[in-house]
């Protein structure tokens, strides 16, 4: 597999108007690559635009300069090329959890028989195999997110972007699912970049972390690669030597 | 999800097992005496002439009641009155919701049409649909088609506001959810407007049906020859406050009947609303 | 400096929109009476309407009374059975969401009147109070008594078991956590149930005006009927809009300065 980029942002802004009259000015000059099968953590405090940036790398937002390249060919919109995985949730009610990871191969046109088949093979992949005829309401928010990944698995794209996914469980669920995480990737290698402002969560997962600084507007401050082999230990040595240094390098505590 | 309710249960269940206290407490014997103490009031109140000659003992209501389902009341049956006030609801609510539901979808998907409708919707709102009664009769005669025209009205305005409201509350996220599956601007209207809408679609459907009601109640008030209002209105006029009393009843078991179909409906239809408060 | 400001305008088709929407409705209100589509006796225009109204400021006839006696007749039977609705229907609502020998008691009268339409107590109203102002308040106050209860009643119900649960441990009394948590914790539902109620009202004032009345904008509206006069009809309906527009924009103000720190 040749290592050439497969995601190359180039010099990207991002301007809003909001509330009509107020220009926010939320990314600034953030150029960045992505390798092929690479998990690339996107790290940074609130309010630093990363979902902001996520969102242009996916196609739903335009940049207002710069541009994503995605296999060389320019980013024009959302396709089926990049799936999303969302911080909350955004299942649909009305569809059980089959209904709700179909979607994207009922949405190609895919046969019955094929779609039933990759639909119970990510189900089973994200580890939901006896909840298939239920709601979302039913489920609990580990599970609802695990939809939401095999959602988007499902539609099988070459990158995956999660925003902040964990961000809504508490503690415990948090772990289980980074540990689910690495396991289901490492099963189904993907390009994956993964939005968190959580540190612990971004040495634990990621190849590199691509730090942003700073409230609004979001620059581009440090890439961190992390050497470490997995299954990954929060209390290494190593792990805890980078996270110092991360830190250290940040003005906020992370 | 807990609630006051559940607060005053676990309270109960705490106390004494047994005494009378618990038995007067109880809420389903407070229920009863409540009913008993209502049906002796109203016979009192019919027996000691308190208002008149106007009031009619629940003994008289329950034989004028078995009358009426079998012999006919200026030519029709009582089946035949609640059928005919059925029937104008029914044909009624299906034009009104028809015409209304899509408008609504539509005006909140496009901001043009909303910008045409909506000006002219916020004038004809704010006048309830029984002041349109007079208009209907200057324009349709007093038959059908004006207690029809009025039913259209008064199912028109909840069914429109909710179905635009409904669509123009959806988390636009979802539709990113779409877009992202590698759908078209028509899968998000399939996929994502019709379902997530559908709840509120629904909840107006049941206020245009209760609004229905009362519409074909007024309707049929003014100028009818059938239908249940008609009963009542013959009553005042015939001098049987029996015969009024019989009707309301009547109105009120239909009511109630109808309010626990579309209930029922809805349970069936959205399985995936969990219930709030029961009232 | 991150926020900046900006001036955004809206684009020009969705003003001008909206204007052309309405004087196009207005202008072909006008011209298919005019040009004779539809015939006097069955609609007036818009102009006949102005006029009409601009006579009755001053003119008693032909339907016996000037036009702001008729809607200060509604207003008065209105504000009160919607004020006597909101004085009964509350406190009762309240007093069942927390009390159980209250929803006791009184559940099975409110279950039983719920049902029925305001409106199909008219006949019955007529037969005791006759054609007078007390029958029409009764219908009115019944109208709004409704929502009045429910929502009160929900309102409590709503109230977070988390504060009852810390009211009792500083050993606080039934009474006292009615008071105190309960009825201030259901107050956003109560002032929604003031808008719901107003509305009902307005609707049940219009209703036994259409039927029962000898003064009244639902009255106005049904002589327009009566003396093929379809201006006074138009008027009237309008009249009735616009009254119950201006007292919902009222009660609006009054919430939301009564309510100011409260989240809905």
């Amino acid at each position: 597999m040749a290592n050439e980029d497969k995601i190359i942002c180039e010099h990207i802004s991002k301007e809003f108007i909001q509330k009509g009259k107020q220009r926010v000015r939320v990314l600034e000059d953030i150029s960045l690559e992505v390798k092929q099968n690479e998990f690339l953590v996107i790290l940074g405090p609130g309010q630093a635009g990363k979902s902001t940036l996520l969102r242009i790398i996916a196609g739903l937002e335009t940049p207002t300069q710069g541009r994503v390249l995605v296999d060389g060919r320019e980013v024009k919109g959302a396709g089926s090329d990049r799936g999303l995985v969302f911080q909350s949730y955004m299942l649909f009610p009305w569809k059980t959890v089959t209904g709700n990871v179909e979607l994207g191969p009922k949405l190609r046109g895919m046969s019955n028989k094929e779609r039933r088949k990759i639909t119970q093979h990510y189900i089973n992949l994200v580890g939901l195999q006896n909840f298939e005829k239920h709601y979302p309401h039913q489920l609990s928010g580990g599970m609802k997110q695990r939809v939401g990944i095999a959602r988007a698995y499902a539609n099988n794209p070459e990158v995956m972007l999660l925003d902040e996914p964990f961000g809504q469980l508490d503690a415990q669920t948090r772990y289980y699912m980074e540990k689910e995480t690495t396991r289901i990737w490492e099963t189904e290698k993907r390009t994956v970049i993964f939005v968190t402002n959580n540190i612990d969560e971004a040495i634990y997962l990621g190849d590199r972390i691509f730090s942003l600084k700073g409230k609004l507007p979001g620059r581009m401050h440090q890439v961190y690669p992390v050497g470490l082999p997995r299954p990954r230990e929060h209390t290494d040595m190593k792990f805890l030597e980078l996270r110092h240094q991360i830190t250290e390098a940040s003005d906020l505590t992370l | 999800m807990t609630s006051v309710a559940n607060e005053i249960h676990i309270r109960a269940r705490e106390r004494a097992p047994f005494s009378v206290m618990i038995i007067l407490k109880s809420r389903w014997f407070l229920y009863a005496v409540s009913l008993t103490a209502f049906f002796l009031i109203w016979d009192y109140v019919a027996v000691s002439r308190i208002l008149g000659s106007a009031m009619a003992r629940p003994y008289e209501v329950a034989v004028q009641l078995n009358t009426m389902m079998t012999d006919p009341l200026a030519g029709k049956s009582l089946f035949g009155h609640i059928w005919a006030s059925t029937q104008r609801i029914l044909i009624g609510f299906a034009i009104g919701a028809a015409l209304a539901t899509p408008l609504g979808l539509l005006m909140a998907l496009n901001r043009h049409i909303s910008a045409v409708v909506k000006p002219l919707f916020d004038l004809i709102k704010p006048m309830p649909p029984i002041a349109w009664i007079s208009i209907a009769i200057l324009w349709f005669g007093i038959g059908e088609p004006s207690k029809v025209f009025i039913i259209v009205i008064g199912t028109f305005v909840p069914c429109l506001l909710n179905s635009y409201n409904g669509v123009r509350l959806i988390d636009p996220q979802l539709y990113d959810v779409v877009r992202m599956l590698g759908g078209n601007r028509g899968d998000e209207i399939l996929h994502v407007c019709f379902p997530a809408a559908f709840p509120a679609i629904f909840a107006g459907l049941q206020i245009s049906l209760s609004s229905a009601w009362s519409c074909v109640l007024a309707a049929e008030l003014v100028s009818a020859r059938s239908g249940l209002g008609f009963i009542t209105l013959l009553g005042m006029t015939l001098s049987r406050p029996a015969l009024i009393l019989g009707g309301m009843v009547v109105i009120a078991v239909v009511a109630w009947v109808t309010t626990l179909l579309v209930t029922g409906l809805e349970k069936i239809l959205c399985p995936w609303k969990r219930g709030v408060i029961d009232i | 400096m991150a926020y900046e400001e900006v001036k955004v305008k809206t684009p020009l088709a969705l003003w001008i929109l909206p204007i052309l929407s309405v004087t196009l409705f207005f202008g072909v209100w006008q011209a298919i009476v005019d040009f004779g589509i539809v015939p006097e006796t069955m609609l007036a225009t818009p102009l006949e309407v102005i006029k009409l109204f601009i006579v009755k400021l001053t003119d008693p006839n032909p339907d016996g009374a000037l036009l702001w006696r008729h809607a200060w007749t509604s207003i008065q039977e209105a504000f009160t059975g919607y004020i006597l609705s909101l004085a009964v229907g509350i406190p009762l609502g309240l007093l069942m969401g927390w009390f159980v020998v209250a929803e006791g008691l009184a559940r099975p009268f409110f279950e039983i009147i719920r049902p029925i339409p305001p409106i199909a107590w008219i006949p019955l109203t007529i037969f005791w109070f006759g054609i007078g102002i007390s029958g029409k308040v009764f219908i009115i106050w019944l109208g709004g008594l409704v929502p009045c209860v429910i929502n009160s009643f929900v309102g409590v119900r709503m109230t977070n078991p988390t504060l009852i649960q810390m009211a009792r441990t500083y050993g606080a009394t039934d009474w006292q956590i009615f008071t105190r948590i309960c009825i201030p914790s259901a107050l956003p539902m109560v002032f929604g149930a003031l808008q719901i109620a107003l509305a009902y009202c307005w609707t049940n004032l219009v209703a036994a005006e259409l039927l029962a009345a000898d003064t009244g904008l639902g009255y106005l509206i049904t002589m327009g009927r009566r003396l093929a006069m379809p201006s006074m009809v138009v008027l009237g309906m309008i009249m009735v809009g616009l009254t119950g527009a201006v007292i919902g924009v009222i009660i609006d103000w009054v919430e939301k300065h009564l309510l100011a720190g409260i989240r809905r």
